[in-house]
């Protein structure tokens, strides 16, 4: 065991000792600290007035958007997406003084919790990462030098894949905890149990946003283990790097498109990307009719399996030849 | 009776329909230095690669201190150090860290088996530089230091010349012998330069279109036995021809004033003895053999690639 556990070290070390990978790091932030400046300078300055007048103000401000919604349906054109966006914010509205729930200020945790679209750039990170890891070795030769040690390939294998999970987990606490140091900074910290009002497949709730930040980076997690699970098999079949972070940006982009192009097909359901996004079971905005958790889960399981067999069937039954 | 580090029974390597290796049989003793010659293409480091289980044997096996390196690859592989192909390293990483990188993947090599490796290779000065600064030469000591960290009993080095100035080459070769007359490492060393390695192996083996074609010792006994030719400078070469022939019933050539005949060693004197008693005055009497070289060039014939 300590064996492997000294190789996945290896396998780290190779990640981190090189200088692209803390450029990757310094980009992040670079991003975070901007987006806490946007935030700040073009932020909505109305969620910080919560004062005791809110019953007053959010009756006002949907008055305001039921009559912007009248208007928009006057008139002719494509304005259906903003009619829905005031139909949400209604909704919301009305469940917080249907409950009494106050608005609150824009803090830390909102903070964390509007940067879970940076979960994107840590799955290209880490797509990046995963599709070099196998095929960099060959690229360099170092591979010969590699597998002559008393230490299985697949070991090998297997310890440059946790490397490439640990690489992602680590991003992902990166992210957490500097978007949660910046929000602090600038919009201050209001405690880890205040709570936002989010859609749910049963309507409206309120819920802690902690946790709520949580999930959506959890879920997130998937659709990051499962491409970069794929460019990691891809690396490993063809030992290439650029065609395997090609490939796997590629379905990471389009993968909603292509779900969208084969909705009517019967058989779209058993397409990976209809499954990765496991939140639409919570929120019920279904991608496909038909899905379920259950079902999901096992179309995930059977993809991943496949990619994680293929990957270790070559790595271990190939000859190493020459260039 | 020997001790043998490393036996190759009837291997056999296939890749589609060809037979890259076709039958290779032999074995290396305990501390013996091993040459492994033969032209671009012969089969060298496919063998080498099967060696150190980076191939599949499609045919017979490899064994190391008896173990498979088919069957039992731990066991085989930890006896074995190796440079296949070019010392390639991580270009990114110091000296110290590539070395320490391979060190983990072993058990047992302690942080002064690193340093005490450094030493050996004399790469003290360099190892904290990054290996992508390192010369070729740099980088093949480098490389033979990882081979070595794990006291291997059989060191395999793919062309270890290959890019090494001569002051170099002569510093690893004395360091070769010393591993195996020292330290009883057996060494395969592969090359297609025969001059560069004759003068640090025991035995050589020459592979050709995947098949060993000879297996010599380099050891003097040996070349005694075989024979070596003799010119004898004299004062009148003809007849010192016809004496020759008559006398030995060899193959006597005759330029300007030498006569050269193949003898043993133990007939100089009495060949010497023979044209003086007939009169023939003897000026000098030179021995010169026929190189590994001159062998090895007729042994191959044209070197052409299948």
């Amino acid at each position: 065991m300590s064996k492997f556990f000294k190789q996945t070290y290896n396998e780290q070390f190779k990640i981190y000792i090189k200088k692209s990978t803390w450029v990757m790091y310094i980009l992040i932030a670079a991003l975070i600290i901007g987006l806490a400046f946007i935030e700040l300078t073009y932020g909505e300055g109305d969620q910080s007035s919560a004062g005791d007048d809110w019953r007053t103000e959010l009756e006002q401000q949907n008055e305001q958007l039921i009559e912007d919604n009248e208007q928009a349906a006057e008139d002719e054109g494509q304005n259906e997406f903003i009619i829905e966006m005031n139909n949400d914010q209604l909704a919301e509205n009305t469940y917080r003084l249907e409950n009494d729930a106050p608005p609150r200020g824009y803090s830390a945790l909102d903070f964390v919790n509007d940067n879970a679209f940076l979960s994107s750039l840590i799955s290209l990170l880490t797509i990046i990462i995963a599709a070099g890891i196998v095929s960099n070795e060959f690229k360099w030769g170092t591979i010969k030098l590699l597998l002559i040690r008393p230490i299985s390939r697949a070991k090998i294998l297997l310890s440059k894949y946790v490397a490439v999970l640990l690489f992602a987990l680590y991003t992902l606490i990166f992210v957490w905890f500097l978007s949660l140091i910046t929000g602090m900074i600038f919009f201050g910290f209001e405690g880890f149990d205040s709570t936002i009002v989010t859609a749910r497949a049963s309507g409206y709730e309120e819920v802690t946003l902690f946790t709520e930040a949580l999930k959506t980076y959890g879920y997130s997690l998937v659709n990051l283990v499962m491409m970069a699970t794929f460019a990691f098999m891809i690396s490993t079949i063809f030992r290439q790097s650029s065609l395997a972070i090609g490939l796997a940006i590629f379905l990471m982009l389009s993968g909603n498109m292509i779900v969208g192009f084969f909705a009517e097909q019967s058989w779209a359901k058993y397409i990976l990307f209809a499954n990765t996004n496991l939140q639409q079971f919570e929120t019920g905005n279904m991608l496909l009719e038909g899905l379920t958790l259950p079902f999901s889960l096992t179309v995930l399981l059977v993809y991943y399996l496949v990619f994680v067999t293929l990957a270790w069937l070559f790595f271990t039954k190939r000859d190493v030849a020459g260039q | 009776m020997k001790e043998v580090t490393m036996e190759l029974t009837n291997v056999h390597k296939k890749i589609g329909k060809k037979e890259i290796i076709k039958g290779v049989n032999f074995s290396i003793n305990k501390g013996e230095v091993f040459g492994f010659i033969g032209p671009n293409g012969a089969g060298k480091t496919t063998t080498i690669r099967m060696m150190v289980g980076l191939m599949n044997i499609t045919e017979g096996d490899i064994k190391i201190l008896g173990n498979s390196i088919k069957s039992n690859f731990h066991q085989a592989i930890k006896e074995v150090g190796a440079i296949v192909e070019n010392p390639e390293m991580y270009a990114f990483m110091t000296g110290r860290q590539n070395l320490n990188h391979y060190a983990r993947m072993n058990q047992d090599v302690t942080k002064d088996r690193v340093e005490e490796v450094i030493q050996l290779v004399g790469l003290e000065k360099a190892i904290n530089e990054k290996v992508g600064k390192y010369s070729l030469g740099m980088r093949q000591r480098l490389g033979i230091a990882q081979a070595l960290l794990h006291k291997p009993s059989i060191l395999i080095l793919d062309e270890p010349t290959n890019g090494l100035d001569p002051a170099g080459i002569r510093e690893i070769r004395k360091y070769i012998r010393s591993l195996a007359e020292n330290d009883g490492v057996s060494v395969i060393i592969s090359s297609h330069l025969l001059s560069e390695i004759e003068l640090m192996c025991d035995r050589i083996g020459v592979i050709q279109h995947g098949e060993i074609v000879k297996i010599q010792s380099l050891h003097e006994s040996d070349e005694d036995a075989a024979g070596i030719v003799v010119s004898f400078e004299v004062d009148q070469a003809e007849q010192a021809k016809q004496l020759l022939m008559n006398e030995l019933e060899a193959d006597v050539q005759v330029r300007d004033h030498f006569v050269s005949v193949m003898l043993e060693k133990e007939k100089i004197p009495s060949v010497n003895k023979l044209l003086v008693d007939s009169n023939i005055s003897v000026y000098q009497i030179q021995t010169t053999k026929e190189t590994l070289e001159d062998q090895f060039f007729d042994l191959m014939g044209a070197n052409t690639i299948e």
